[in-house]
């Protein structure tokens, strides 16, 4: 991994940012880890439509960069799962406000996927036009409150 | 839908911001022969284009349609220096203003809370009283639609409201039973969101995220409600319009206001009278860069409280698990508009804190909103994340803490020094600092928060402090009075300064209340409307939204 330049990650940046992803949302069940789905790709592309999410992506990756350069030959790959956890703990804690934000990104395009919603029990997709189904009101739930006498301060 | 009545010949009243009070006022006038102008800095939304209709809908939230404008970053957007504030103030700029993020979530303010100084010592008295108020709460409500029940013994009696309230959901009757374990008040929100069909709008369908936009209408935001109306009765609302300056003549009277095109154009609007509606930030904002001989300091700035004064309603969170089992799909229905409880509202002496709180009960959101910690932390990642996740979603509720925030001088909103707008216009900057007593008053929220989710069978609560995204009531920076020397206008929100000035937004307000302020601005804009009216000799027609069923 190198540090990104002119805002665009590197090849080797991407390939790590897809480890990295597995690390932040590891395998459940039948489904493997974030990045192993394949969703680095989209997090990149989301990321350079919105500015904001584009620095925070760069920063968190020059940030591992950086923290790999300083103990580790081949990169964040080449590490133990362990070793990759506890960089991506070190770069949450040198930018925790663009880390927080990168994560926000990984967690939205993750729970955007049907096989997630499929796996967690969520509906899935728009929410509109369909919407959801609840009871109208029942005014017989108001029996107890009804009961307390007017208590608003009068002036 | 820019057409009205009149060229650009000089208006009786310019209106400067098309939100929830701007829109109000215009309609209001509208009624009369008045020539109207209102400029906009934002554009017209499509409710049809409204992010919910897609599947990243989520994504969209946290992006190009964010609450927050230095995330949303649009070109209508003004940015806010927000680091010297533990609350970032939300907006939305369009026609229809921040009612297109709004949750509607309706209540009125107490009759104590007009007169706080009297009753409990502490900031000043409003000029006016909840009785004088309350026609115009009632209008409001008659053209926005409101959804509730009478009989709330929390707050006087009101008239009918227009639909019953929406439904409570299984989520939120498991929490009402808890609070009538305790004793404790609750009560149907009054809520601004079609439960059936009203005024040509469409019934909720319980989507849930209202705040990113209703598709369906169903949420009165002003663009769907009083616009539609005020601009065929004549009113010329011009969009994509940035008020730079409110212009004055050698008496220091408004004439007008220079504003930048939608092509960058820099353009001047004249007007026997101006009202301000740009909300309880650009409001003075703008009064601070109309600076000239007559009013040196900002415009109707004599007595130095342009700016200060800002109050947010500081909120906490406090969120409950419940346990497995307990499916209650809490994600179905809108946000916030289920119930709420004003148990603590009043002033009690027995607590370490002057005046109260509401909750607002809330529900939770998308996977993703829950994910990246909507109110409270995010989900940690790693190992554990699957787990936690699992156990918190579907079955969280939350109840918002909404405290009074008292007016304090250092609280403020001033011109930031280098931070400008895409016009180049100078941007705010927000100094803001948590009071003692609202801090102790959120505390005091949190801990019978817990209370209540123990009663209602939660397995785990968890607390917010304080939400950093939830800078969404700005008020005070302008504030109403009868003395010049210690407010900027009068109970009809006429300058001090300049008699021919008027605003109509939360700027005005003396003290916060602990309810969402939106039908107070509203009603308040009606009923300067009216004085307005009054004082340019206008004639009425009385047509109001009449319900179409
Ligand atoms: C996410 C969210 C949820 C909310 N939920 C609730 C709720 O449930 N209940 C409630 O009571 N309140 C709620 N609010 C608050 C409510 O939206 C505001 O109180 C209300 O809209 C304020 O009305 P206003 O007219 O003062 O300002 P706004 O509605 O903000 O309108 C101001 C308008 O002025 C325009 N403007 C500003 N400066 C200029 C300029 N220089 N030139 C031209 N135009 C300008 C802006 O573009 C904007 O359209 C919520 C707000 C947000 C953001």
């Amino acid at each position: 991994m190198s540090p990104s330049r002119g805002g665009r990650l590197s090849d080797a940046d991407r390939r790590a940012l897809a480890v990295v992803m597995d690390r932040l949302v590891p395998p459940v069940d039948e489904l493997p880890g974030a990045g192993e789905m394949g969703l680095a790709s989209e997090v990149e592309q989301r990321a350079r439509r919105h500015r904001p999410l584009r620095s925070a992506l760069i920063t968190v990756m020059d940030a591992l960069s950086m923290d790999m350069a300083a103990h580790a030959a081949g990169g964040f790959r080449a590490l133990s799962e362990e070793q990759q956890v506890d960089s991506l703990r070190q770069v949450e804690a040198a930018v925790p406000e663009q880390f927080a934000y990168f994560m926000q990104l990984v967690y939205t395009i993750y729970y955007m996927q049907p096989e997630v919603h499929e796996r967690i029990g969520w509906p899935g997709g728009a929410v509109q036009p369909d919407g959801f189904d609840v009871e109208p009101f029942d005014e017989s739930i108001l029996e107890t409150a009804r009961q307390r006498e007017p208590f608003w301060r009068r002036v | 839908m820019t057409e009205g009545r009149g060229n650009d010949r000089t208006a009786d009243v310019l209106i400067i911001g098309a939100g929830a009070s701007g829109a109000a006022v215009a309609w209001s006038l509208s009624r009369s022969e008045l020539n109207i102008v209102c400029l906009e800095q934002g554009r017209w939304t499509n409710p049809a284009n409204y992010v919910t209709n897609n599947d990243d809908w989520e994504y969209r939230g946290l992006t190009d349609w964010a609450f927050d404008p230095n995330v949303r970053g649009r070109p209508e957007d003004y940015p806010v220096n927000d680091r010297n504030s533990p609350i970032s103030p939300l907006m939305f700029n369009a026609v229809g203003g921040s009612t297109i993020h709004w949750t509607a979530h309706s209540p009125r303010m107490h009759p104590s809370d007009f007169k706080v100084k009297t009753l409990d010592g502490v900031a000043d008295d409003w000029p006016l009283s909840y009785e004088d108020l309350e026609p115009f709460y009632d209008l409001n409500d008659e053209m926005m639609g409101c959804a509730g029940i009478n009989g709330d013994p929390a707050n006087p009696p009101r008239s009918p409201r227009q639909m019953p309230p929406l439904g409570l959901g299984e989520d939120g009757k498991k929490l009402a039973a808890g609070f009538d374990k305790l004793g404790w008040h609750w009560w149907p929100s009054d809520n601004y969101v079609n439960s059936v069909p009203y005024g040509g709008r469409e019934a909720c369908n319980y989507c849930g995220p209202n705040g990113l936009g209703c598709t369906l209408k169903a949420k009165a935001s002003t663009d769907v409600t009083y616009w539609p109306i005020a601009i065929d009765n004549g009113v010329r609302l011009r969009t994509r319009c940035r008020v730079r300056e409110i212009t004055v003549d050698s008496d220091g009277r408004a004439t007008g206001a220079t504003y930048f095109d939608r092509n960058g154009k820099e353009r001047h609007q004249s007007a026997r009278m101006v009202v301000i509606a740009a909300n309880g930030i650009g409001t003075p904002r703008l009064l601070l860069l109309s600076r000239s001989d007559a009013h040196p300091d900002g415009l109707a700035n004599s007595s130095g409280l342009v700016g200060k004064n800002l109050m947010f309603h500081p909120y906490a969170i406090v969120t409950g698990v419940f346990p497995e089992g307990n499916e209650m799909e809490t994600w179905k229905g809108p946000l916030g508009n289920i119930f709420m409880s004003q148990e603590f509202y009043e002033s009690d002496p027995k607590r370490d804190f002057v005046r109260g709180y509401s909750y607002q009960i809330v529900r939770s959101s998308g996977p993703a909103w829950l994910a990246r910690g909507g109110f409270a932390d995010a989900i940690p990642w790693g190992e554990g994340h699957h787990e936690e996740f699992a156990r918190q979603f579907g079955k969280t509720m939350a109840l918002a803490v909404i405290g009074e925030d008292l007016p304090e001088l250092h609280n403020e909103v001033v011109l930031d020094p280098d931070l400008v707008d895409g016009a180049g216009i100078p941007a705010p900057r927000v100094n803001y600092t948590l009071s003692v007593n609202s801090r102790s008053m959120l505390d005091d929220g949190i801990a019978n928060g817990r209370r209540v989710f123990e009663a209602a069978g939660a397995v785990d609560v968890l607390a917010n402090p304080l939400l950093r995204s939830g800078g969404w009531h700005l008020m005070g920076t302008a504030k109403m009075g009868l003395d010049p020397d210690a407010s900027v206008v009068n109970e009809w929100g006429q300058a001090h300064d300049a008699d021919n000035l008027f605003i109509v937004d939360g700027s005005i307000f003396v003290t916060a209340g602990g309810v969402n302020p939106t039908p107070t601005i509203q009603a308040l804009a009606l009923r300067t409307a009216e004085h307005i009216a009054q004082r340019l000799g206008a004639g009425r027609s009385g047509d109001t939204n009449g319900d179409e069923e």
